[in-house]
């Protein structure tokens, strides 16, 4: 069922957590609400699934208006951040729970919930837990038990709140291909929550970035993470550096260096380069357009080696990522003088407030 | 005190052990101290209730108990708290429900007003209800020309008894609701289910423990209460007497064997009720303790 959601605002006393949120989402699509926390995301998907009421703007599921309609004729499926099982039941009960509060000319007989609750229990995998209590069990467990129990009322809408953030990384990484796995097998319009854009990334179809109650960006998930439209987006889908400079006849000057830009507009003026850690060369010559930095620490990280540096006019720190391989070939060291070629540079129009950088262009350096 | 055994080398553990430990002088001290107070503060009137009510023999025990007087007042406050409890219960559920599951305004208002009956002497309690209902109060002329009696009558009784008795179970439940918050109630109602369902499936049954624990000790006040019931009972004998002031008239007639002997079923009711908390916080702590 495709959801569509128009100008919607929502403000909690003097604070306003939605300003003007329009969004449609395709029937079976998989989307990421991606922001920090206070964003507004979580109230935007308990506006879509009717535990709170919109100020403004309306809300339609498969084109129908849906603004009024109660949560308990909406067809939704919600699975709460702390999963929300009701402690005293057990497993089963818990899942059984929608087939059994249905009004009694639609309430399944016993052996159709019987045999539901445990086609369920299969599909997530802990059916040999179906007598023990919510207490009992391990998060990841608890995690897909509340899915289990979201899905019986067989929604038209799946919606889940951070369904991985009180999961340890290990568990959380599974568990979320596990996710993946079960949405294309069901193919239920399902909308998530999360504040962790590697999650958003590779989780799901398509990524909704929102910062202070506004939408940023929307796209796929290489498109927001290669084509960021915000500066905002652009911090948030990963680690950046950021140098302060100018931008004049096809040069980006640096402190003491120029960079020749190749293709994109030209906006003279300052402006600021954002480049990602892994986008930086380390030289010990140098080369054209570089910066001259000293090595300040080194940190393998698994298969990555992250190397701060300082820059030798002072203006701060630069971080860099190299495989482990070619960090293995340079052999740096710590207190080495080198210097850092930005591979690419992404600049946004720097007068402008956050809302229309739409103008934002993209120098490669030579 | 308690010391924790940790497998420290034997070198140490005598010190580590000391640190933890008061001296044996000032522990021994205030266990005395706190034995010599319950025997003198508890064990000691328990032990002349008994005495006093027995010392006239068993027949004398039971004459006193089974007297047309005291069995009136024992109906009466049985009737009272009969009346008292369960709508206490009802109003406490309510009160619990709004105040720990919605925000609106004058919240911290009902929390206060809640508390009223706690804070206000139950004699000032017993008077409200004299200047509002009586002969001379606001709205006794008007009850008697309609012929309804609330004051020195049983209604005023029942009425003084619930006020009393009114923070019992609401106390008990606002904590334990809010802890628990409304995430439950929601996942049932997004699961379809209609407040009455969520309500009974999933609210009532969370709180059971905590909810018998306020009838509990709401009962024991029902029965006991005296002050207010005073005021406005106006001690008609076999009428508008209630257990612990037909202890007061028995007592102040120089009839103490009786009166002991009446007040004696009064602390039994005291013991159980005792007891039954007891089973009731280890059964708490039971469930409590089996989450992680």
């Amino acid at each position: 069922m495709s959801i569509e959601i128009k100008n919607v605002e929502k403000s909690f006393g003097r604070f306003k957590a939605l300003k003007n949120i329009s969004l449609d989402i395709a029937g079976g699509e998989l989307v990421a609400l991606l922001g920090p926390s206070g964003c507004g995301k979580t109230t935007l998907l308990r506006i879509i699934a009717g535990l709170e009421a919109p100020d403004a703007g309306s809300i339609l599921f498969h084109g129908e208006d849906a603004t009024h309609r109660h949560v308990r004729d909406r067809q939704v499926g919600f699975v709460f951040q702390h999963y929300a099982l009701f402690r005293h039941m057990t497993v089963f009960e818990n899942v059984a729970f929608g087939l059994r509060v249905r009004p009694r000319r639609k309430r399944p007989p016993e052996s159709v919930v019987r045999q539901k609750v445990h086609d369920l229990l299969n599909l997530v995998q802990l059916d040999w837990l179906a007598e023990r209590y919510p207490d009992q069990l391990s998060g990841g467990q608890r995690q897909r038990i509340a899915l289990a129990r979201a899905l019986a009322v067989e929604p038209q809408v799946l919606l889940l709140d951070e369904p991985f953030g009180a999961l340890d990384a290990k568990v959380r990484k599974d568990l979320r291909r596990w996710l993946r796995r079960l949405h294309d097998e069901l193919h239920v319009t399902s909308v998530f929550v999360t504040h962790d854009q590697e999650e958003a990334l590779e989780v799901a179809d398509r990524v909704v970035v929102l910062n202070e109650g506004r939408i940023e960006q929307i796209g796929a998930p290489h498109e927001v993470y290669d084509h960021p439209a915000t500066p905002f987006v652009y911090q948030f889908l990963g680690d950046v550096n950021l140098f302060h400079g100018r931008v004049h006849d096809g040069h980006a000057r640096i402190g003491e260096t120029e960079v020749e830009l190749a293709g994109g507009p030209d906006h003279p003026g300052s402006a600021v380069f954002y480049v990602r850690p892994h986008e930086i060369e380390i030289l010990r010559d140098r080369g054209t357009g570089t910066i001259a930095a000293k090595i300040s620490d080194i940190r393998p990280l698994g298969a990555t080696v992250r190397i701060e540096l300082e820059r030798t006019d002072g203006r701060g720190l630069v971080e860099v990522e190299l495989t482990r391989d070619r960090f293995a070939n340079k052999g740096f060291l710590h207190g080495e003088s080198v210097y850092l070629q930005p591979k690419r540079l992404r600049t946004f129009d720097h007068n402008s407030t956050l809302e229309n950088t739409i103008g934002s262009g993209q120098f490669i350096a030579s | 005190m308690t010391t924790i055994a940790f497998p420290t080398p034997i070198g140490r553990s005598h010190a580590a052990a000391r640190t933890n430990r008061d001296p044996a002088l000032v522990r021994w001290l205030l266990i005395a101290l706190a034995l010599v107070f319950l025997i003198g503060f508890l064990f000691l009137p328990l032990a002349v209730i008994f005495t006093q009510a027995l010392s006239k023999g068993w027949a004398a025990y039971a004459a006193a108990l089974t007297e047309p007087n005291a069995i009136s007042a024992m109906r009466l406050t049985v009737l009272a708290a009969a009346v008292a409890v369960p709508l206490n219960l009802v109003f406490g559920i309510a009160a619990a429900w709004v105040i720990a599951k919605f925000e609106f305004p004058g919240k911290s208002l009902l929390i206060t007003l809640i508390d009223l009956p706690f804070s206000v002497s139950p004699v000032v309690s017993g008077l409200i209800y004299v200047l509002l209902f009586g002969l001379q109060g606001w709205l006794g002329p008007w009850l008697h020309e309609h012929d309804i009696r609330l004051i020195f009558a049983v209604p005023g009784i029942v009425l003084a008894t619930i006020f009393v008795t009114f923070p019992f179970v609401a106390r008990e439940l606002i904590p334990l609701m809010q802890a628990q918050g409304k995430e439950e109630e929601e996942a049932a109602i997004v699961l379809g289910a209609s407040g009455w369902q969520t309500f009974w499936r999933v609210t009532l049954p969370n709180v059971k423990w905590g909810l018998l624990y306020g009838v509990i000790l709401c009962n024991a006040r029902a029965m006991g209460e005296f002050g207010a019931v005073s005021v406005v009972s106006g001690h008609i004998r076999g009428m508008t007497n209630t257990v612990p002031l037909h202890v007061e008239i028995l007592y102040n007639e120089y009839n103490s064997t009786a009166a002991f002997a009446v007040a004696s079923v009064l602390t039994l009711l005291a013991l159980v009720t005792l007891a039954a908390k007891s089973i009731l916080e280890w059964r708490i702590k039971l469930q409590t303790e089996k989450r992680p």
